[in-house]
């Protein structure tokens, strides 16, 4: 298969090789079937591959997962690992929603038994968990109050009491990156962050209330807390406006750098900074910032809809059992151990629009997760369903324990739109049962099933390849978005 | 309410827009003024208050970004919505005024959240028709 003017080497059913060509410092790996790269290689997301090739520092690979396509410098669905010592850290291969993660909530609720109050609940939902542009949380927080969440992620909500010591054990690297410093984190990012907490935010963020559909692996299902028709609660959220401003400020900070030191690379927007250099440091001190307050704020998403079901069923804590199954971002740059070419470093691993993955037996995991691998959520198109899968052992070995985030963009928004024109989103997806609240028609249009990949598809892929294992399918019975 | 001057170019994950104006003045215009109708239908923002942006000299791509830039945070930061804009160019500085109000979540219908104005495919060009700009926004 030809990608431009590069052939593609086809190493196995799930995995395809591009060569090391001129420049690139290591070769590019892709995760997909022999089907998904012919819609793959129409898009620029392979050059984005072979450009991050090009970054000093990078080990093994250029990866890309099934799920690619393309996005601001790094592509959607890629990960990267660098070496601290000559490496370089860059917000584009982070994205601008910092640590935009996914959590996963359990219940002790069949959905069955909840059909008849669902539009009661799903509009209880929506009029309590702020979503859409704009929104505010009711936790507004500045000054030295806003710090400690920048430096205590998930902590900071033990303390005020919207977390439990499980909430932390169960978050990723127990909701919060070391390293963070408020002070890295401009006064126009902290504004934008002020009135943030807590709230949804819009374009492909939601809140959906899921049935589990199918149990593919039953021990891990059991350890996770997952039965057949179970009701379950799924948040995808990040660092909302606090975030975006820091990856903003730092694109610009690192483009004087880039031009100071001389530091060429094959698109502008790979803009980059020597993670030793001050402003290495310093954006990946802001990066921490913002991935601690990204996970405050599904926390206390996740609060409010645990408190909003139990008020709309007039249920007690206990009869509702909504508890935390985990949170894992999808959009990160952090250091972890991996082996390189026999010798276990410490790398620097950019994870943009992909999930870290690390498999069974991992020390980093939960004592209750780690005979099954970490839990990872790969969220489908609103009208489809989800997955629930685990970290499996060739996620260390090929991809820097990693794997795929969601289904991917098939359709640009625009297209969308015009696909949507004429027909109402909301009574097709009521005809697919699924019950739709949302902030803004527009959104909506833009989220349409039709717009995404499949994403069965994308899980089929990252489970033959061994890098993650199949737990369980979840479908949508009802959508809240902004 | 000045008639439209952009138009949105498919792109696969964010929204990539197209405007024009007769000079850079005007084409700055009509980025700010495509940037709110975004983000809302601008028909429903009264023009009660004002706010001015002066956007220093330098490239015109730069200058463009600056303002766009900076009328995104006068949303995310003081929830300032335009209905219009308008500018003046004065020895390579370009003076912005938006006309328009808070943003009132009764009156204002939110489209879509805008997360940042990048730099991909960031343009401005000036032809025999008057100045074409592009610019691509995350959301």
């Amino acid at each position: 298969m030809r990608f431009q003017d590069v052939t593609l080497k086809k190493i196995s059913d799930t995995t395809w090789e591009i060569p090391q060509g001129a420049g690139m410092r290591v070769p590019g790996r892709i995760f997909a079937s022999e089907a998904m790269m012919g819609d793959i290689v129409r898009d620029e997301a392979l050059r984005q591959v072979i450009n991050v090739a090009h970054l000093p520092g990078i080990r093994a690979y250029s990866i890309g997962m099934p799920d690619i396509h393309w996005g601001y410098g790094f592509p959607i669905g890629g990960v990267a690992a660098m070496d601290p010592e000559e490496g370089v850290v860059s917000p584009g291969g982070v994205g601008y929603d910092i640590n935009c993660g996914v959590r996963l909530l359990r219940s002790s609720l069949g959905v069955e038994s909840l059909r008849p109050r669902l539009p009661e609940l799903v509009a209880a939902l929506h009029r309590e968990v702020p979503s859409g542009v704009g929104s505010s949380g009711d936790v507004r927080v500045a000054g030295k109050e806003l710090d400690k969440v920048l430096s205590e992620g998930t902590r900071w909500a033990v303390s005020r009491g919207y977390a439990t010591e499980e909430d932390v054990e169960l978050t990723e690297d127990r909701g919060r990156f070391p390293g963070a410093d408020p002070a890295s984190v401009s006064e126009t990012a902290r504004k934008r962050g002020e009135d943030q907490l807590g709230t949804l935010g819009s374009g492909n963020h939601f809140l959906e209330i899921d049935e589990v559909a199918e149990i593919y692996w039953p021990e891990a299902a059991q350890a996770y807390g997952l039965f057949p028709g179970q009701a379950v609660f799924f948040i995808h959220s990040g660092s909302r406006g606090l975030g975006y401003q820091v990856c903003d400020d730092s694109l610009d900070r690192m483009a004087d750098y880039m031009r100071q030191n001389r530091l060429v690379v094959p698109d502008r927007q790979l803009a980059c900074a020597h993670i030793l250099a001050p402003e290495g440091v310093r954006y990946l001190a802001a990066l921490a910032a913002a991935a601690n307050y990204a996970f405050v704020n599904r926390q206390l998403l996740a609060h409010r809809v645990k408190e909003t079901v139990e008020r709309s069923l007039r249920m007690g804590p206990r009869d509702a059992g909504i508890r935390l199954v985990y949170d894992c971002g999808h959009n990160n740059a952090k250091f972890e151990p991996h082996e390189v070419e026999g010798k276990v470093r410490r790398l620097l691993v950019h994870r943009k629009g992909a999930t870290r993955a690390y498999p069974p037996g991992h020390p980093d995991l939960p004592a209750a997760y780690r005979p099954f691998g970490q839990p990872v959520f790969i969220p489908g198109d609103m009208g489809t369903g989800s997955y629930v899968l685990a970290g499996a052992e060739g996620s260390m070995r090929l991809a820097f324990g990693s794997t795929c985030h969601g289904a991917g963009r098939r359709m640009s928004r625009t297209q969308a739109m015009h696909s949507a024109r004429g027909k109402s989103v909301l009574s097709d997806m009521a005809r697919r049962g699924v019950l739709v609240a949302c902030a803004s028609r527009r959104t909506l249009a833009e989220e349409i099933p039709e717009a995404y990949k499949d994403v069965a598809a994308v899980v089929d892929v990252v489970e033959r390849a061994g890098i993650a294992r199949k737990v369980a399918r979840l479908k949508p019975v009802a959508v809240v978005k902004g | 309410m000045t008639r439209r001057r952009y138009r949105l170019l498919p792109h696969t994950a964010d929204l990539l827009v197209e405007v024009r104006g007769s000079g850079l003045a005007s084409l700055i215009e009509s980025a700010a003024e495509a940037l709110f109708s975004l983000l809302t239908d601008r028909r429903r923002v009264r023009p009660t208050g004002r706010r001015v942006l002066v956007i220093p000299p330098g490239p015109p791509e730069e200058q463009l970004l600056l303002a766009l830039r900076r009328s995104l945070a006068l949303f995310d930061v003081d929830r300032f919505l335009a209905r219009s804009a308008s500018a003046t160019m004065e020895s390579g500085c370009v003076t912005l005024t938006l006309a328009g109000e808070p943003a009132d979540p009764f009156r204002h219908a939110a489209f879509r959240e805008i997360k940042a104005v990048t730099r991909h495919a960031l343009s401005a060009r000036r032809g025999a028709g008057g100045w074409t700009a592009r610019f691509l926004v995350d959301v």
